[in-house]
């Protein structure tokens, strides 16, 4: 009976709150993103990707910490290279425009990774720890969810920090409330449009090489195939602007796809996390747009 | 032939005559003889050269030129989405794929004609996306997107694969026409259907409803104010979009022969037919058709190009070379040239008409906001 329920409650409560913490972590990144440019990036599953590239590429060759850095860095600089080479020549353009133009660079970003050798390669991704660290109604925790819960639940602190202690943060803050404002205090936009896209893509990156490991692999583009739209569903439960309401989004998301993962049989219904999402999304923007935790559309 | 007068161009660039009501058609400028007959010899050499292509061994092979086709049907379809109405649609996949996988059921699981199978897949088609026409009358702009991206998800993940509609991992078998078999032959099936639906596009937006559709995407309330139904039109758009779809998705598997749910991913349909719209340019059904071949012969042809340079990884790579090199072409598009190849063909197009040859006509498409041409 306990097994019963350890496998259709427990077990993917677990996954869903470490998964979950991952889709947070990208979607506070397009909460950050839409509060500074209004804009919905749909590259951020390609910065995840090249982040799991960046890491699992290196890892066999240099130390593992250093490894994890260099996929954070990888995706940083796609996020950089986004804001610099795409989004600002862009700036004044309709949303629709903008959305396309990073929808251009998932594609070609998607296209580079094939070209990097990985055509049709499913990674393997090694535990970042091994162990299990305790049991939990009947399923049994490792090491490796734990790490990777307290790594991007202090990532999400960290945030919260720098936005609300630094100066740094709050002019981010600032600009993205009252852009001419902003301005007008000495604030550089530009500077902080970098700040913020380059921000949103190392948190992808964390989400990249933090993730893969639970699902053993990954594919390319794997990203934007099964990350982005949980993400993105997570960003509008919070409202599309809500930080902390986006992290929460994360761990509801998380919850809901493992749960249908494991309670729908996939021979009665294929794919039903997907389902699940869409419910959730058509709902959410439907019943309540504002979101759980947002205050604005 | 009803043209919209031009306001004087607001930005002061240098323009090039613009037209004016003395050179209207048939009130001023006329093409000499000479003049026509330039204009139908560049209409019939074309022809020319399909027809000779069609009759001889040519080294393109048919089956490009059928993907071309059907490519162009597919960004035709997100066109009147994205460049008429101004609602973006980021599941495509899902559009086309309902076509492919309900044509083939038709085909090989009903037995009924190639016929019944398109037709019944356009209708199919332009149900499933009137259904999401009703999610875009609540949900609107950049969350409407969101929307049809879940929803090419849910079609990608779970219609494609109830095996009792698509057979599941086995694929779909959809046979082509008899007669019709050859790549060849069916490559005229794909064309006629091409011919088709520039036919029923260039009435869409030549009429009431084209207008309507222009109002909307500028603004809805300002359209409803001048009486025009947004909700009927904004599904009516939806609607011949999804029929588009289903007649590409249709072709499709007939190309293939078999369909899977692989085939229809969101990376390979939904982002690369947007791309292609994009670069042909919105709103531009010539430049549309136009980077269409350009995208498939692109990949035809990198290859041996490749070969002929001696750089080996292009050579086995040229489908993700050619992916990689359109969306920096998107992006360049967005940003420096929004009517895309559309700038190139328009006017073309004009001057087969029998106008004057003139670049330079009318607002971009996705740029400037505001002041688009009527016309595609």
């Amino acid at each position: 009976m306990s097994g019963v329920l350890a496998f259709e409650v427990a077990r993917p409560v677990v996954l869903g709150v470490v998964q979950g913490a991952g889709v947070g972590l990208m979607a506070i990144g397009l909460v950050l993103i839409y509060k500074s440019s209004r804009v919905f990036n749909f590259a951020a599953g390609e910065f995840a990707t090249v982040g799991a590239f960046g890491f699992y590429l290196t890892k066999s060759h240099v130390p593992f910490l250093v490894a994890a850095l260099i996929g954070v860095l990888a995706a940083l600089g796609t996020g950089l290279l986004t804001e610099r080479l795409v989004i600002r020549p862009l700036a004044n353009r309709p949303r629709v425009t903008l959305l396309v133009a990073t929808a251009a660079v998932a594609i070609f970003v998607i296209a580079f990774q094939f070209l990097a050798g990985a055509q049709g390669k499913l990674f393997g991704a090694k535990a970042l720890v091994s162990g299990n660290a305790f049991r939990l109604v009947g399923v049994f925790v490792s090491w490796q969810e734990i790490v990777i819960v307290v790594v991007l639940a202090a990532s999400g602190a960290a945030l919260a920090w720098f936005f609300g202690r630094t100066d740094l943060g709050l002019a981010t803050l600032a600009t993205s409330q009252e852009p001419t404002a902003a301005r007008l205090m000495g604030i550089r936009l530009n500077r902080v449009a970098m700040l913020t896209w380059g921000l949103a893509g190392a948190l992808g990156g964390v989400a990249g090489v933090l993730l893969p490991p639970l699902t053993q692999n990954f594919t390319p583009a794997f990203g934007t195939t099964d990350l982005l739209i949980p993400a993105f569903t997570a960003a509008v439960l919070g409202g599309m602007t809500s930080v902390p309401g986006a992290f929460v989004g994360g761990l509801v998301l998380g919850l809901v796809q493992n749960l249908t993962q494991f309670n729908v049989s996939s021979n009665r219904l294929p794919g039903a996390p997907s389902v699940a999402v869409l419910v959730v999304l058509v709902v959410v923007l439907v019943v309540r747009p504002t979101g759980i935790l947002g205050r604005e559309a | 032939m009803a043209r919209t007068l031009e306001r004087p161009s607001a930005g002061g660039t240098p323009s090039p005559p613009r037209t004016t009501v003395s050179e209207l058609p048939g009130r001023g400028f006329q093409p000499t003889p000479a003049g026509w007959a330039a204009r139908a010899g560049a209409v019939l050499a074309p022809l020319m050269v399909g027809v000779w292509y069609v009759r001889s061994n040519a080294p393109v092979r048919s089956d490009a030129l059928a993907t071309a086709a059907v490519i162009a049907i597919g960004a035709l379809s997100l066109n009147v989405l994205v460049g008429y109405t101004g609602q973006i649609s980021l599941g495509h996949q899902a559009f086309i794929g309902i076509g492919a996988f309900t044509s083939a059921y038709i085909i090989s699981e009903s037995h009924q004609p190639f016929l019944v199978g398109v037709v019944v897949a356009l209708l199919v088609g332009a149900v499933q996306a009137v259904v999401l026409g009703l999610i875009a009358l609540r949900v609107r702009g950049l969350y409407f997107a969101l929307v049809t991206l879940a929803w090419g998800k849910v079609a990608e993940q779970c219609l494609f694969r109830l095996k009792s509609f698509t057979r599941g991992g086995a694929g779909a078998e959809a046979p082509r026409p008899s007669g019709f078999t050859t790549d060849k032959a069916y490559l005229v099936v794909c064309l006629v259907g091409l011919a088709l639906i520039l036919l029923v596009d260039w009435r869409l937006v030549a009429t009431k409803a084209g207008r309507a559709m222009q109002a909307l995407r500028e603004s809805p309330q300002v359209a409803a104010n001048y009486g025009v139904d947004v909700k009927g039109y904004t599904l009516y758009a939806f609607a011949v979009a999804g029929a588009y779809a289903g007649v590409a998705g249709a072709l499709f598997a007939s190309r293939r022969l078999t369909v899977q749910s692989g085939d229809f991913d969101f990376a390979g349909i939904a982002l690369t037919y947007l791309i292609v719209t994009v670069v042909g340019g919105l709103r531009r059904r010539g430049g549309i058709v136009a980077f269409s071949l350009l995208y498939v012969l692109g990949g035809e042809y990198l290859p041996d190009l490749a070969r002929a340079i001696g750089v080996r990884t292009i050579e086995v790579n040229a489908g993700y070379y050619i992916q990689a090199l359109s969306a920096v072409l998107a992006i360049l598009t967005l940003i420096f040239q929004p009517d895309g190849l559309g700038t190139i063909t328009a006017p073309v197009g004009r001057w087969l008409r029998g106008e004057r040859f003139q670049l330079a006509h009318g607002g971009g498409a996705l740029g400037r906001g505001g002041g688009g041409d009527a016309r595609p």
